[in-house]
């Protein structure tokens, strides 16, 4: 049988082509592989001003710096590439002193001009395009004056109080003004040049990324231990979208951190840890994961103690316990804890059916022979419009609700008919987040001004109740000291909760699991990794 | 002949065009619009712009012409070569495909050969058997492979042989080894196809005259089944291997997911759902083209493997 030997020589040979992959070689055992889930497949940019995708972030963040950095534990925004800055008096002008030491990798100076040029370059992206991301950082902005080579005064047309935080963002990271040159889609291509400890060496959407190690590199934020080059020789990025494929790359040790967008079940935790790997966790800043109701045109929720009775028919302690695990936090505000200015609500969050049964009979709604509450022969039925899936805490949100008699119909859709029911009003309930480290992310999803869907904005309060909040907005944002702010998002967070214009359901913890070969991965204020600090050893 | 090929390709022409406008038509009656789904992708929804906004990001991104319009103008361009520009990757549709198809040409390439060297050995082997038994389990075998599903099978293949045994990595397009998994994925349903179709053929064939004919000329069972049962029993797997060109293209899209390769595949189901109508267009033209190829190729192929068959009227 020559030709079976002639199959098992190809297979051997296979075998030994494939042993010899560079992956297991000693060369490369200073590279760090993270295995994400699936690439943003809608809007394919790792341009930083256009980027919101989370993943994205973590990786410009360690290629494109910032003229800020904002601590992680108090939410302070403090020097990076800017070593000093001077706040006007009417809180509209912002001089920023720059770092002398600094270059971009292609060998350009960062100085004064530099930064001017990225600041008009994305005011003139975001005329272009209003719609872009970025243009809620840099809302307001008006001009750049460079005052000397490294001192750059920022204009502002009208107050923005998370104007500061801002420029710590990946958002309003400065590029090489070659980067500028170039079109917006080719910086979405991977075309970036940045000051940062890594170098973008490529960029293949739903494929992954590759970073290199800039060896020059020196001027490192006060977060970051290593203030030289980073103790990794590479980064190895890979989007990989399905979860079972994803976890086993990670429990073979082809993936050194497992960073999923959703936080992980209690099995594939235990298992994990089991392999010696470690969770790390933090929760995003920014709102938590919240319902928002509709309460116009004569819905259901347009009753104010309809809605309380939903907030209080909501076991959130046994949503983080029963969908994620017993150390899960549990959600306590309709922000995230680690968003500044965060107000806990845990007393009016409390899960009290027999307190939502009462507001229930109260308003009229009576429990019929089908164990739901019916009104005028209407039943209690809310749609909750949702996408792509329903996840296992939505049933259990659907089984709480049935208990006190609310019928909660888990509407799933396509991401294109969400976004069509959100601006017709076609739902009670709806979900969206966004992510940063300042309160006023919350207007993009709440001020009808600023949200990206006035109609969801809109209809989340009754009418006497929007110009309430858009004042306290507008304190917020324009105020100029650090009480004022706290009193003002202090009490839009009352307000939120008070009126019942949003349910948080859960707090967003972001996950990732690290093996035990991966040492010093710590957390950037808004979620995202130091990658310079990580090194990589024998476990 | 000559008649006939034109006839052909005539045909093969006004498929394509079919399929080419149909698909734009539906991409047009899904629900949501193309500029929703976009803006809602850069965090904001067409309901929070102002009149003037929307105009912009309309015209930004190529959609402020009407529906006929634009149909008129992705065709007239598309028969001058030109596939237009992605809208979500901002990228010539031409470029994308050049990138994505040879992955996705390698993999149904390599996933038809294991399919029929599978298909055609299995059925060819239980054809052989004389042990009742053993033929009976083979025989059953095909209905097997056919009913387990793709993204399962792929999953049990990484399984064992990514995860436990190390042979092949589980993901990436790099290199012959990461085809396998894929390839062996994809094949297994046609395979079992063919395996089923080919069975069929040989009890069929087993009780043709000729056979008998064969045997009494002093053959051994192996000569007769490999000289004139095949050839007589193969014939219909031709045009099924026509017909399942297609349906690898749509194994590709659940294949190309669990092994994270980045084919044609991916990009028409992502494209679908972000309605990316240029991107859409361009893969279902090409394999569209790629089936009306293989098609015709095979019906061309007929006469000359089975002389009974003639494409030409025949003179009385």
């Amino acid at each position: 049988m020559p030709s079976l030997h002639r199959l098992f020589a190809i297979g051997a040979l296979a075998l030994a082509l494939n042993a010899c992959s560079p992956a297991d070689n000693n060369a490369a055992s200073k590279t760090l592989n993270i295995a994400f889930w699936g690439d943003n497949t809608t809007l394919v940019s790792v341009d930083p001003f256009q980027v919101y995708w989370l993943e994205h972030r973590v990786l410009l963040r360690n290629v494109a710096e910032s003229l800020t950095d904002q601590d992680p534990q108090t939410g302070r925004i403090i020097p990076w590439l800017a070593k000093s800055w001077e706040v006007g008096s009417d809180a509209l002008s912002y001089t920023f002193h720059l770092r002398q030491d600094v270059t971009f990798s292609n060998g350009e100076r960062f100085d004064a001009h530099a930064v001017k040029a990225a600041f008009d370059s994305n005011k003139a992206f975001a005329t272009q395009l209003p719609a872009t991301f970025g243009a809620t950082y840099l809302a307001g902005y008006d001009h750049a004056e460079v005052v000397d080579d490294f001192t750059v005064r920022l204009v502002l047309a009208r107050p923005n109080a998370g104007f500061l935080q801002a420029t710590s963002t990946t958002n309003l990271a400065i590029l090489a003004p070659a980067s500028y040159k170039l079109s917006a889609q080719e910086r979405s291509q991977g075309k970036i040049i940045g000051t940062g400890p890594f170098v973008l060496e490529h960029y293949t959407p739903e494929v992954g990324a590759r970073l290199v190690k800039r060896a020059d590199y020196a001027w490192a934020s006060a977060n970051v231990s290593n203030k030289g080059a980073a103790h990794l020789d590479a980064v190895e990025i890979s989007y990989i979208p399905e979860e079972s494929v994803r976890n086993g790359l990670f429990l073979q040790g082809k993936a050194d951190i497992l960073w999923p967008r959703n936080p992980f079940s209690e099995v594939d935790l235990k298992l994990f840890q089991s392999k010696g790997a470690t969770i790390q966790s933090r929760s995003l800043p920014g709102p938590a994961l919240n319902l928002y109701p509709n309460t116009r045109n004569n819905r259901l929720l347009g009753d104010r103690q309809v809605r309380l009775a939903l907030q209080k028919a909501i076991d959130r302690t046994s949503y983080a316990h029963t969908v994620y695990n017993a150390e899960f936090p549990v959600v306590s505000g309709v922000y995230d804890v680690t968003t500044p200015y965060f107000k806990a609500q845990a007393d009016k969050l409390a899960y009290d059916p027999k307190g939502a049964e009462q507001l229930l009979e109260a308003a009229g709604w009576h429990k019929g022979a089908d164990g739901y509450r019916h009104k005028d022969g209407q039943r209690l039925t809310l749609r909750y419009n949702l996408t792509p899936a329903e996840s296992a805490g939505d049933v259990l949100v659907q089984d709480q609700l049935r208990k006190v008699g609310i019928d909660l119909k888990l509407n799933v859709l396509t991401r294109a008919e969400w976004v069509a029911g959100n601006a017709s009003g076609n739902y009670d309930l709806t979900s969206t987040y966004m992510t940063r480290a300042d309160p006023i992310i919350l207007q993009t999803i709440l001020d009808p001004r600023a949200a990206n869907s006035a109609t969801l904005a809109t209809n989340s309060y009754e009418p006497q109740t929007l110009p309430k909040v858009q004042a306290l907005f507008d304190s917020g944002i324009t105020a100029t000291a650090d009480p004022q702010r706290a009193a003002a998002y202090g009490q839009l967070q009352d307000l939120l909760v008070d009126e019942a214009a949003a349910f948080p359901l859960y707090e967003r913890v972001w996950q990732a699991a690290t093996a035990p070969r991966v040492k010093d991965f710590r957390w950037t204020a808004e979620g995202f990794a130091f990658l310079s600090d990580i090194q990589v050893g024998q476990p | 002949m000559k008649r006939y090929l034109i006839g052909r390709v005539g045909q093969a022409l006004l498929v394509l065009w079919g399929a080419y406008t149909i698909t734009y038509f539906i991409l047009y009656l899904l629900p949501g619009d193309t500029l929703a789904i976009m803006l809602s992708a850069s965090g904001m929804e067409a309901d929070g712009l102002s009149p003037e906004d929307l105009a912009k990001a309309r015209a930004y991104y190529g959609l402020d012409r009407g529906l006929f319009e634009q149909y008129f103008d992705l065709l007239w361009r598309a028969v001058h070569g030109d596939l237009g520009q992605s809208l979500s990757l901002g990228r010539p549709v031409t470029a994308l495909l050049a990138e994505r198809l040879p992955q996705t040409l390698a993999l149904a390439g390599l996933a038809i050969v294991l399919s029929l060297l599978g298909g055609v050995g299995l059925a060819y082997l239980t054809a052989y058997l004389q042990w009742r038994p053993l033929k009976t389990a083979l025989t059953r075998l095909p209905s097997l492979g056919f009913s387990v599903p793709v993204f399962w099978m792929g999953l049990l293949l990484i399984q064992v042989f990514a995860f436990g045994l190390g042979w092949f990595p589980a993901t990436g397009s790099q290199g012959f080894a990461s085809l396998v998994l894929p390839a062996v994925t994809l094949a297994i349903p046609s395979a079992a196809v063919y395996a089923q179709v080919l069975q069929r053929g040989f009890q069929g064939v087993w009780q043709e005259p000729y056979i008998a004919t064969a045997f009494a000329k002093g053959l051994s069972r192996a000569q007769v089944q490999a000289r004139h049962g095949l050839r007589n029993a193969a014939l219909p797997l031709l045009t099924l291997i026509g017909l399942q060109v297609g349906n690898t293209v749509s194994g590709a899209v659940l294949v190309e997911t669990i092994f994270s390769r980045n084919g044609v595949g991916r990009l028409a189901q992502e494209a679908v759902l972000r309605q990316d109508i240029p991107v859409v267009l361009a893969v279902v033209a090409v394999s569209a083209a790629a089936f009306v190829l293989v098609n015709l190729i095979v019906d061309l192929l007929y006469p000359w493997l089975d002389p009974r068959i003639a494409h030409t009227a025949k003179v009385s």
